[in-house]
């Protein structure tokens, strides 16, 4: 039995050319249907079962709470209140939500993760800020916390959901990153009186330029070609 | 029993840094009975193998600085086929053994991890698997001669050497290249690999190489970039385009007449620029030929032993943590390990096992995974008169194959193709 188109001998009961999947007819048995998998079993690997995930995440946040609230008992045993512990238990807890709890989760989902992990930050921030009887909270941290919020969420859904058009895309977004440093110094002169645009001149000259180049390199095939063989992974 | 720990050999150095959840360099050797297999009789063929081969039978464990091989004390136990071969072998696994022991109707195959051993070391083990298989099975006595050891005398020294250790030059040599062309297609969803298998008469396609005044293994490299060649053509990006190049394992047992049961391979490109012009058929066998014989003299091939070898002697390099080793090599593999090559032709060339059991036998088969970057690859052995040439791939597009087996067929070489299906 060969195939008409490649010219090759195909396995017997073979209901196509592997090669360029013409469908095998055989005249003299039209009724002829193609025998399974001929040498190969139908055997499918089994996923793996993760089963030390859970243990492992119930360790890291066993050992979290340990801590924390040890910090918490020792102080309010020593001074009557929370004082410094308050920092280490929320901090911890911070850190629980980053890192422990997308692992809690089959799947990572940023649009969903993201957003709490950052409105938890501002929280943070917030207790440090009403802590230390400051006023930065609404003129600076939260204002920074939602730029940089905005930004990450901006870069993972272009990466994420976005097929047409990454690298042009991704230029624009780091030209605004270079861009927002500015407006984090703006900031920080609204709510500390720094001199304004020293530092983030800076970095807006060298966000911009790889911005640019990435930009032009959107649209010139062969920088796109070496900017993929270099940096696939 | 006290358990024996190797270090891993240079090139074995590579494969568990580069690792992926759902690839690793893995390759398979199996061999085709003209009965059934018996599951029971080909374990306990395997169990009695474990003492004579304690650089096979081993579990990849972790070190402050380095990676290193355990031995095992029992064989892995034996598993019925998949539907596609080389199927991952994840951390998991290769912490409780880096082989792979299969069988499926008249198949015994055995899948390693790339660190344990190269296509020559795994051969050989296959070869005293089926021979012990078929001593238990059919009663008869196999006496020891060629890859066939004695299970019950002690494993030698040389076989558990690091060959590269041993054959540098003085000084090392250059590993800067062009990049290469890189195929691409849709990857399978859940890491299907499809495998189809062109069988052509050996001697035939020896007349057809000698015709051309080229080697077997220049003449197939040859078929293949012409291949690769159509493939680019195709290609919607013309910034793509680049050099055509093969990557083809040279086994050094030969080159430098010393044997190991450990990797003892290098690899050599060999290509050429079509941006530069048309080529014939001709001038590209020519080409694949006198590169592939510029490229695998013995002194090259230990300046560039010594290349590697140097890295992985350096003193400081050595002091750093595995961890952080680990993230630097993953970088650099990304950066430049796959970059230089379109896809790999492994020849294993002619396999001969002795008479006493070469009738029990009706085929070798030799499989090689695909690179995390390259989607085909192929993986040629001999056997009887009969030469197997697998093609592997891990996409859905079968175009390559196509063409390399229709060229195959343009050239008057007849030719029976074999494939998994889903």
């Amino acid at each position: 039995m060969y195939c008409v188109y490649c010219g090759v001998k195909l396995q017997e009961g073979a209901g196509e050319c592997p090669l360029c999947h013409t469908p095998v007819a055989v005249p003299a048995d039209p009724g002829l249907q193609p025998e399974k998998n001929g040498a190969w079993s139908d055997r499918y690997p089994r996923a793996e079962k993760h089963s030390g995930k859970y243990l492992a995440i119930g360790l890291v946040t066993a050992i979290m709470l340990a801590a924390a609230l040890s910090c918490l008992i020792f102080c309010l045993k020593r001074t009557g209140q929370a004082g410094w512990s308050g920092y280490v238990a929320l901090g911890l807890a911070l850190a629980w939500v980053w890192l422990v709890l997308p692992t809690l989760f089959s799947r990572w989902k940023p649009m969903i993760f993201l957003p709490v992990g950052f409105a938890c930050t501002a929280g943070y921030l917030l207790y440090i800020c009403a802590k230390t009887g400051g006023n930065w909270f609404l003129s600076f941290a939260f204002p920074v916390t939602a730029l940089v919020a905005v930004m990450t969420l901006a870069g993972v859904a272009m990466m994420r959901y976005i097929v047409q058009g990454r690298l042009r895309l991704m230029s624009l977004l780091v030209i605004f990153i270079g861009l927002s440093f500015m407006l984090i110094e703006f900031f920080e002169h609204i709510s500390f009186g720094t001199p304004m645009f020293e530092w983030s001149l800076y970095c807006v000259s060298v966000f911009c330029l790889i911005g640019l180049f990435l930009f032009v390199a959107s649209f010139v095939p062969g920088m796109r070609a070496w900017l993929r063989r270099k940096f696939f992974f | 029993m006290r358990k024996q720990w190797y270090r891993l050999d240079n090139a074995a150095l590579i494969f568990p840094a580069v690792m992926r959840k759902n690839w690793n360099n893995v390759f398979r050797v199996s061999a085709t009975l003209k009965d059934q297999v018996d599951p029971e009789t080909l374990s306990r063929a395997a169990s009695d193998l474990v003492k004579r081969f304690p650089t096979v039978f081993v579990r990849l464990r972790t070190g402050f600085f380095w990676y290193y091989l355990e031995t095992l004390n029992e064989a892995p136990p034996v598993e019925e086929d998949y539907a596609w071969p080389l199927t991952p072998m994840t951390r998991r696994k290769l912490k409780k053994c880096c082989i792979r022991i299969l069988y499926y109707q008249n198949r015994i195959a055995v899948e390693f991890f790339h660190s344990v051993t190269d296509g020559t070391g795994g051969m050989a083990f296959l070869q005293n698997l089926t021979a012990r298989y078929l001593a238990l099975k059919e009663g008869i006595d196999i006496p020891p001669g060629g890859n066939i050891v004695d299970p019950a005398e002690a494993p030698k020294a040389e076989e558990t050497r690091d060959c590269f250790q041993l054959c540098g030059a003085e000084v090392s040599v250059s590993r800067r290249e062009e990049n290469a062309y890189r195929l691409r297609g849709n990857p399978e969803e859940d890491f299907f690999r499809h495998i189809v298998t062109g069988i052509v008469p050996t001697e035939t396609l020896l007349e057809k190489a000698h015709a051309e005044k080229v080697t077997v293994t220049a003449y197939l490299s040859a078929v293949m970039a012409e291949a690769v060649l159509a493939r680019q053509k195709e290609d919607p990006e013309p910034g793509r385009r680049g050099h055509i190049k093969i990557t083809v394992p040279v086994n050094l047992r030969k080159t430098f007449g010393m044997n190991t049961m450990r990797n003892f391979t290098l690899a050599v490109n060999i290509g050429f620029d079509p941006r530069l012009g048309e080529y014939s058929h001709e001038e590209i066998c020519r080409l694949m030929y006198h590169q592939l014989a510029a490229e695998t003299i013995r002194q090259k091939m230990a300046g560039r032993v010594t290349t590697n070898v140097e890295l992985q002697r350096s003193v400081p390099l050595r002091l750093i943590p595995l961890p952080v080793k680990t993230l630097a090599m993953r970088l650099v593999y990304a950066l430049s390990g796959e970059s230089k090559g379109c896809l790999n032709i492994s020849n294993m060339g002619q396999v001969s096992v002795p008479d006493s059991i070469g009738k029990y036998i009706e085929r070798f088969d030799f499989v090689i995974g695909v690179q995390y970057s390259y989607p085909n690859n192929c993986s040629v052995v001999s056997w009887q008169g009969k030469t197997y040439i697998s093609m592997i791939r891990g996409i859905r597009d079968s175009e390559l194959e196509r063409l390399f087996f229709t060229r195959l067929v343009e050239e008057g070489i007849p030719v029976e193709i074999e494939s998994n299906r889903r």
